[in-house]
């Protein structure tokens, strides 16, 4: 295959390349379809804690804080330690998270991660989820990218940091044990159903917006899940280990629940179980899947005939996410001479922290605020429809103009002993560097000075 | 933002004041068209309404804050005064060109920050009514205008329209000019970045001069803004946001700190507007208030019911605003906060309808979807 196809896999598909990448990319499908075969591995994060742990924690620390406030008139709670242990996890899974792109081997599936990450999104602006996000994408996007999309599906929406989110936790079946007994009760505040997640479930990660479902399906969605909820203080306590995950059959609406016209019997957690399988294998499902990543990893607008093949692939497969990847890079549309993507701020950073060697993850705090510069802060996307993904979102002359002083702040990190042109050549492939680039990066004043021309060049800012 | 347009540049150009018009002769600065300006500018956190516009002498308010209480406030009508930081909003007020509104709240009814933000920002009677803003909608629904908002994310206020941009301060890192005029021939052979890159350059002259980096607070975001609403082609509806206003503890020194700031952003508004101010309406607004009677810690907690606050030269100020229900416990919203008596749409849509002239039926359909009920304050501005 052509260099420029080879180019396209490691950093169109993949993360951008890494020096020395392009050479193992010469089969450019076997090396993607390699990657598909690899295993989950829960390595790179061992030691944080999970989410459980970081409940359990949030609440001791809300716990203290109260106590702080009876105490003290005027308190300051910068210094205690649980406060700065909480925000010392949270970074330190943030960086954790950029050194593993940066440094990957598997960087198609680290992708697919991000872009499930962000089909799922979670914005850590909003107080109740801001620190279960990373945790999310560890224990419930990364075991189930390369599996069936309904157990991913499952895992996401069970998951504390979106229950949360999305507000499913404090969501209350109007006849449920708990509403009526809280009804006799005199000055309570009313407990009742709350649609969100019900709603984000069939708009936005399921059957998507024109998915064909009405009004009364996002209700009785929401019902169904009435009882998916997260631990309280007092049940943490009493059990140390255990599911972030809690069932609550007396805040479950009981009954028998129709969605798209099929009906649920009544089953528990079981009912909304059944029905988000259900939703997994819908056509509509497999559109909406198939287009935003086809989106994601081909062009803004992609070939529909391209998505009509991924969507029937993966209907065919039985819901099957490694089927739906196949399908796209073994389709040549998918390889066409236009297809190309502008990088997002994050892809920007990703990819030059593979191209120069850099461990900025080693400086979370720097990361973060480089991200935040860029306008794409790390896990606040600000909506659940996470962020955009199209060079019509992200191309702007104030964008740009931050992309061309990220470069100069990235240009001090690079480590590697590499001319300018080399590291170029690394990143982009020689055919991408000739002529007036090639010469530019040649009589670069510095080796540092080379490297920030190279991460301001358009062609840098391309997927291709 | 698809392909910019050659106005998207000229809104940008209108960043660089004079560096801009050596850019693109043939503009003056001075020709605005007459066209109206509207900033809103955004507290996020929950602003101490009781804080800013305390009801002087009002037993029940004094009673219920105890030393909280601000008891030197500068005087306004009979009834109200305004915190003594705001020493430039009380000039505006003398000026007829501040006016307050009491009892004030977006429809939202519970006191989570996200959620009211949501629902003040999307436009609707709920936090999940819409995935766009109000603002974005509005600048969508009129012919030719531009929305701008000093952030570095699009906020959801925004979103929603083709022609709104964001613009934040530019990073403490640069790369100098000789390796831009390098990359100048590059990005000319690629079709689709040359006029991206010829608006990022254009941005770029018109941050020399600026200050030194530093925290960029309320009152350089409100700078930035007046720059960017100056001109031909600038922004006619521009968006400032602000964070730090949840005082659940210390609030006295937070606000002196806070409202020093929201009042030293109103004169760089005024200032950085110059003439543009006879025809400008700032708006500030908060997600909601906060509890009349402070708690244990020295502050206060969530409330339904805040204040906004209206200026500019073509507001017609001088007075109060809005329906006062008192804060005797019996008139409370749940026993605790101040009862809202504005529903925030409706001062939204008075300012849009008054100000803008945005015709009656986008604004109780498109831009507050089934707001026909929620009626758009009257007077609000000078005739």
């Amino acid at each position: 295959m052509a260099t420029t196809t080879v180019t396209a896999a490691v950093n169109r598909f993949g993360l951008g390349a890494k020096p020395g990448e392009l050479a193992q990319a010469q089969e450019p499908r076997d090396w993607l379809r390699a990657q598909l075969r690899t295993r989950h591995d829960p390595a790179p994060f061992a030691g944080l804690p999970d989410s459980r742990e970081i409940i359990r924690r949030q609440n001791e620390y809300r716990l203290q804080r109260r106590r702080a406030k009876s105490d003290a008139a005027e308190g300051d709670d910068a210094g205690m330690p649980s406060r700065q242990t909480l925000r010392r996890d949270a970074m330190a899974d943030i960086g954790l998270r950029y050194g593993l792109a940066a440094t990957t081997g598997t960087p198609f599936v680290e992708r697919l991660v991000r872009f499930w990450s962000n089909h799922f999104a979670i914005s850590i602006d909003k107080n109740s989820a801001r620190l279960l996000a990373a945790p999310m994408e560890r224990e419930a996007i990364r075991p189930h990218v390369l599996g069936d999309f309904a157990d991913l599906l499952m895992a996401v929406e069970t998951h504390p940091g979106m229950l949360l989110y999305l507000d499913n936790a404090v969501s209350v079946g109007d006849d449920s044990m708990l509403a009526r007994r809280r009804q006799r009760r005199e000055g309570q505040r009313k407990l009742g159903l709350n649609e969100n997640l019900a709603r984000e479930i069939l708009e936005l990660h399921t059957l998507g917006v024109d998915g064909g479902y009405a009004q009364q399906d996002v209700l009785e969605l929401a019902r169904a899940i009435t009882g998916w909820g997260t631990p309280l203080p007092r049940e943490l306590l009493q059990n140390g280990a255990g599911s972030a995950f809690v069932f609550r059959a007396g805040a479950h609406e009981p009954g028998v629940r129709t969605v798209l016209g099929r009906r649920y019997a009544e089953a528990g957690e079981a009912q909304g179980r059944a029905i988000l399988r259900d939703l997994a294998l819908q056509p509509a499902t497999a559109r909406h899947l198939s287009l935003k990543l086809a989106r994601h990893f081909v062009a803004d607008t992609p070939p529909p005939a391209l998505v009509e093949r991924m969507a029937s692939a993966y209907l065919r497969s039985g819901g099957s996410l490694s089927a739906l990847y196949r399908a796209m890079i073994d389709d040549d549309a998918a390889w066409s001479a236009d297809a190309r993507k502008f990088k997002t701020p994050e892809d920007f950073v990703v990819s030059a922290m593979r191209a120069g060697g850099m461990r900025t993850d080693r400086q979370p705090l720097l990361l973060i605020r480089l991200l935040q510069g860029l306008g794409q802060p790390a896990f606040t996307p600000r909506s659940p429809a996470g962020f955009p993904d199209t060079a019509a979102d992200w191309a702007s002359g104030d964008a740009l103009r931050k992309r061309l002083q990220a470069a100069a702040a990235l240009s001090e990190q690079v480590g590697s002993t590499r001319t300018p042109l080399e590291l170029a050549i690394g990143a982009l492939g020689a055919e991408a560097v000739q002529g007036p680039f090639a010469d530019m990066l040649r009589r670069a004043g510095s080796p540092q000075e080379g490297f920030a021309l190279l991460f301001a060049s358009p062609a840098f800012q391309w997927r291709v | 933002m698809t392909t910019p347009s050659f106005n998207r540049r000229r809104f940008l150009a209108a960043l660089g004041g004079t560096a801009a018009l050596t850019l693109w002769p043939g503009l003056s600065i001075a020709a605005s068209g007459g066209q109206t300006r509207l900033l809103v500018v955004l507290l996020r956190g929950a602003m101490d309404g009781l804080h800013l516009l305390p009801p002087r002498d009002d037993a029940d308010y004094l009673r219920a804050r105890g030393a909280l209480a601000v008891r030197d406030a500068l005087a306004l009508d009979g009834s109200f005064g305004l915190h003594p930081k705001m020493m430039f909003a009380h000039g505006l007020y003398t000026q007829k060109q501040l006016l307050p509104l009491v009892a004030v709240a977006p429809p939202y009814r519970q006191r989570s920050h996200f959620d009211a933000q949501d629902c003040l920002e999307n436009g609707t009677a709920t936090p999940g009514g819409a995935r766009d803003g109000w603002i974005g909608r509005c600048i969508q629904s009129m012919d030719a205008s531009e929305g701008l908002a000093i952030a570095q994310v699009m906020p959801l206020a925004m979103r929603g329209s083709s022609r709104a941009e964001i613009w934040s301060p530019p990073l403490p890192r640069d790369l100098p000019d000789t390796l831009l005029q390098q990359l100048q021939p590059l990005y000319a052979a690629d079709a689709r970045l040359a006029p991206i890159f010829a608006d990022a350059m254009t941005g770029a002259a018109a941050e020399m001069g600026q200050p030194a980096r530093g925290a960029f607070r309320l009152p350089d975001a409100m700078a930035a803004a007046a720059r960017l609403m100056r001109g031909p082609g600038a922004a006619r509806i521009a968006f400032v946001e602000d964070s730090g206003w949840d005082t659940h503890r210390g609030q006295q020194l937070a606000l002196d700190r806070k409202f020093g700031e929201l009042d030293a952003g109103l004169r760089a508004i005024r200032e950085g507007l110059a003439e543009e101010w006879a025809r400008t309406a700032v708006v500030v607004v908060s997600e909601f208030g906060r509890t009349v009677a402070a708690n244990g810690s020295a502050g206060t907690d969530h409330g339904v019911g805040g204040v906004a606050l209206l200026a500019g030269g073509a507001v017609r100020g001088g007075r109060i605003g809005g329906d006062w229900p008192g804060l005797a416990p019996g008139a409370l919203f749940e026993g605790r906060d101040l009862r809202p008596t504005t529903d925030m749409r409706a001062l939204f849509k008075g300012l849009l309808a008054e100000h803008l002239a945005v015709p009656e039926a986008a604004l109780e359909t498109r831009i507050f979807p089934d707001s026909r009920a929620i009626r758009p304050l009257q007077g609000l501005l000078r005739a």
